[in-house]
This record gives C-alpha cells, sequence and structure tokens, in this order.
C-alpha cells in the first residue's frame, strides 16, 4: 500500500455537459482513487468521471491553492 | 489569516461573501465553522452502525440492500464533513481512531440501539428528515462555498433515505396489527428524540457564531418547527399519535408536553411528568446513551482488522 494522496473527483452527467469538481477522496493509488470516487459519488449516473491527484492542480491567477489545501499540506507537495 | 476582523466578516458574510479558504477566514470563524462540520460528520458516520444494527431485521434481501445502500450514502456523507475539516487543518485519523466515544458529536437520537425494521425506516422518516431540515438550511444559506457544494450529494441522497422511511412507515400502518403498532412505539420514543435533536430553545441561546457567519440560516426553533410542520402532519396522515398538534390561530404546531422532560434510555421511555431544565439535558447527552461506546467501536472495528490482516 502507498502513502495515503488526495485525489480530486470530477464528473459530468451526459456527453457534451462540463466536467463538474464534485468532491475528493483519499486514497493509496490511483486505483483505489478511482474506486473510492465511484463508490463515494454515486448519487447520478455519471457518463464520465475522472480523478487526478491534488497536487497536480496549480492555481493561475490566486494566491491561494487550490480546493483550500491546508498550509500543512502544503508543505508536503 | 486576519484579511478580515469578525465584524467586517460578518457583515461581508450577510451581504453574500462566499468565504473559499482559511485566507478569508477569521479565527472566530473558523473555530464555528470545525464545530459545525465536527457535528455533521460525526452525526453522519454514527447513524451507519445504527441503521446497520437495525437493518439486520431488514424482512427480504431487497429491503436488506435499500438500508446497505442507505448506510453507504450515510458513511459517504460523513467523508464529505470530515474532508472539509482536515482542508482546514484538522487531522481525520484523530476524529476517528483517537477520540474517546464519549466526545463524538452525534445526536442523542443515535446513541440509541435501533432494533428492528419499524425503528429503522422511522428513524429514515424522523431523522433523516431533521438531516434534510438542518443540511438543507445549510446549503441554502451557508457562507462556506465548499460545504455548500459538498451538501449538493447530501441533499439528494437524504431526500432517498426520507422517502425510504415515508414509504415504509405507510407500507407497515396499512398492514395494521402488530407492524402498525410496531411503527407507533418506534414514534413514541423517537418523536420527542427528534424535538430534542434541534437544542437549545432560541431564547435561551444568547449568541450564536453559526448565524452571525452565516453558517447556517435558521435558528434552532425555527428549524424545529419546520421539522415538526413535516412530521406532525405526516401521523395524523398514517393515523400515528404524536404528542402534539397544529394550532389553526397561529399555524404553529404546539407541543402536548412540557419540553424537554426526562428520559428513560433502558425503557425507551420519555418521562412526560419528569421536566428537566436544558442543563439536566445537557448532563443526559454528556453521560451518553447506551450505544455510544458500541457503535464508535464497530466503525473502527474493520479498519483495525484490515490492517491486522495486512500484519499477518
Amino acid at each position: 500500500m502507498g502513502k495515503l494522496q488526495l485525489y480530486e473527483v470530477f464528473a459530468r452527467r451526459q456527453r457534451a455537459d462540463r466536467f463538474e469538481h464534485i468532491g475528493c477522496v483519499e486514497a493509496p493509488s490511483s486505483d483505489l482513487g478511482r474506486v473510492y470516487a465511484w463508490q463515494t459519488y454515486d448519487e447520478a449516473k455519471w457518463f464520465e468521471m475522472i480523478v487526478a491527484p491534488r497536487d497536480a492542480f496549480h492555481c493561475v491567477n490566486r494566491a491561494e491553492q487550490p480546493f483550500t489545501l491546508h498550509p500543512s499540506e502544503e508543505a508536503l507537495t | 489569516m486576519a484579511r478580515f476582523t469578525d465584524e467586517e466578516l460578518m457583515r461581508k458574510v450577510q451581504e453574500g461573501f462566499i468565504v473559499e479558504s482559511e485566507a478569508d477566514m477569521t479565527e472566530t470563524y473558523k473555530k464555528a465553522l470545525i464545530g459545525q462540520l465536527t457535528v455533521q460528520g460525526d452525526t453522519e458516520l454514527m447513524s451507519a452502525p445504527a441503521y446497520f444494527m437495525a437493518a439486520k431485521d431488514a424482512p427480504s434481501t431487497n429491503t436488506m440492500v435499500s438500508a446497505t445502500a442507505i448506510i453507504q450514502d450515510e458513511l459517504g456523507h460523513a467523508n464529505i464533513a470530515y474532508r472539509l475539516l482536515e482542508d482546514l487543518g484538522v487531522s481525520r485519523d484523530e476524529l476517528l481512531y483517537e477520540r474517546p466515544p464519549a466526545r463524538f458529536k452525534n445526536p442523542y437520537g443515535f446513541d440509541q440501539p435501533l432494533v428492528n425494521w419499524a425503528e429503522l425506516v422511522t428513524a429514515n422518516g424522523l431523522y433523516d428528515r431533521a438531516g434534510i431540515t438542518l443540511l438543507g438550511d445549510v446549503h441554502r444559506h451557508t457562507s462556506y462555498g465548499p460545504l455548500k457544494r459538498g451538501l449538493v450529494k447530501v441533499g439528494m441522497e437524504e431526500n432517498f433515505h426520507l422517502r425510504h422511511g415515508e414509504v415504509w412507515m405507510r407500507r407497515l400502518c396499512e398492514a395494521g396489527g402488530e407492524a402498525r403498532d410496531m411503527v407507533q412505539h418506534a414514534v413514541d420514543w423517537m418523536f420527542p428524540m427528534g424535538v430534542e435533536w434541534f437544542g437549545m430553545p432560541d431564547e435561551k441561546k444568547h449568541h450564536n457564531a453559526q448565524l452571525d457567519f452565516k453558517l447556517k440560516g435558521m435558528t434552532n426553533d425555527q428549524l424545529r418547527q419546520t421539522w415538526l410542520k413535516a412530521v406532525v402532519p405526516l401521523c395524523d396522515e398514517l393515523a400515528i399519535d404524536v404528542p402534539a398538534h397544529m394550532n389553526p390561530d397561529t399555524e404553529q404546531i404546539e407541543l402536548e408536553f412540557e419540553f424537554p422532560v426526562q428520559y428513560d434510555p433502558g425503557a425507551k421511555r420519555w418521562l412526560f411528568d419528569e421536566p428537566i431544565t436544558w442543563d439536566q439535558v445537557w448532563d443526559r447527552w454528556r453521560a451518553r446513551g447506551p450505544m455510544n461506546e458500541e457503535f464508535v467501536e464497530s466503525v473502527r472495528r474493520s479498519r483495525l482488522s484490515v490492517e491486522k490482516m495486512l500484519a499477518a
């Protein structure tokens, strides 16, 4: 098992929809992140769901990190 | 931190400002938000073992599956609240695995055993209604953006739980006989539990940071009345007795017992001839209900056993 990492979850209901940020899961690998996301965010019949590690996101126009990244986590990434 | 003073932030959120990160918060705001999210997460989490206990009495495979789906939803909702807490620097591990059970902040109702299918569906009908009332208000009014977004999923799923509860309460009542009596018995102890769920009356509560910072929109009494206006007509329609009625002059639901009153958890019975003070209610809550330790232990058990399995 790897180190726990945060994965941001995005999904869209239908073709042509935009992806929406719907939540976040913590998992020891991207495969388990995919499983946890699919199991946790089952409130809709999603056409497409994707996950990406939180630290893959970089803010473009603001000083704060996206997804309200806590300073103590910032230090880890 | 300290981009604004408390007074500035209060004014801004009342005018519609949405807080998105810690940089927008004051210490007071953050503390009130952490308190609110802890209650929310703990309530969702501890509903799972309570519902699971009763789900074992499910009358068929299909009904067991729907009960299990509800339990899984509740765990997902707890995850949302705890994840938001982690983003505020709170350790989920500490919250879940290191807190003494008595420090969990779930309502007293989820410290009680749910022993049969009628109690499960009545809990869905009454307690999930309380959840929708409280979280629906937070969803509409909260000044914290990440929570407002997180509650979209919660709202959809809680409505499914509520429907499950109401449909099954109706089904059992229509069946009559023992099935109907079991719903009446469940409502007898759960209805006053629901009334108490919303906390101290407004007249006793002078200062409320959650309202000042717009972490919620309605007061305890307004929320309690909203819940009563849904639950009392439902029970009336099902011919289930509740100690409350609508006053046609004020269009408010009035309780027919002195509130608050003492509760005997062993007998699952409210002592309506024993009115108490809110200090005594707090004492009872702090002393915790009979299932507190066992329910907390049960949500911890699976991780501990997986760890043991992996270590072997």
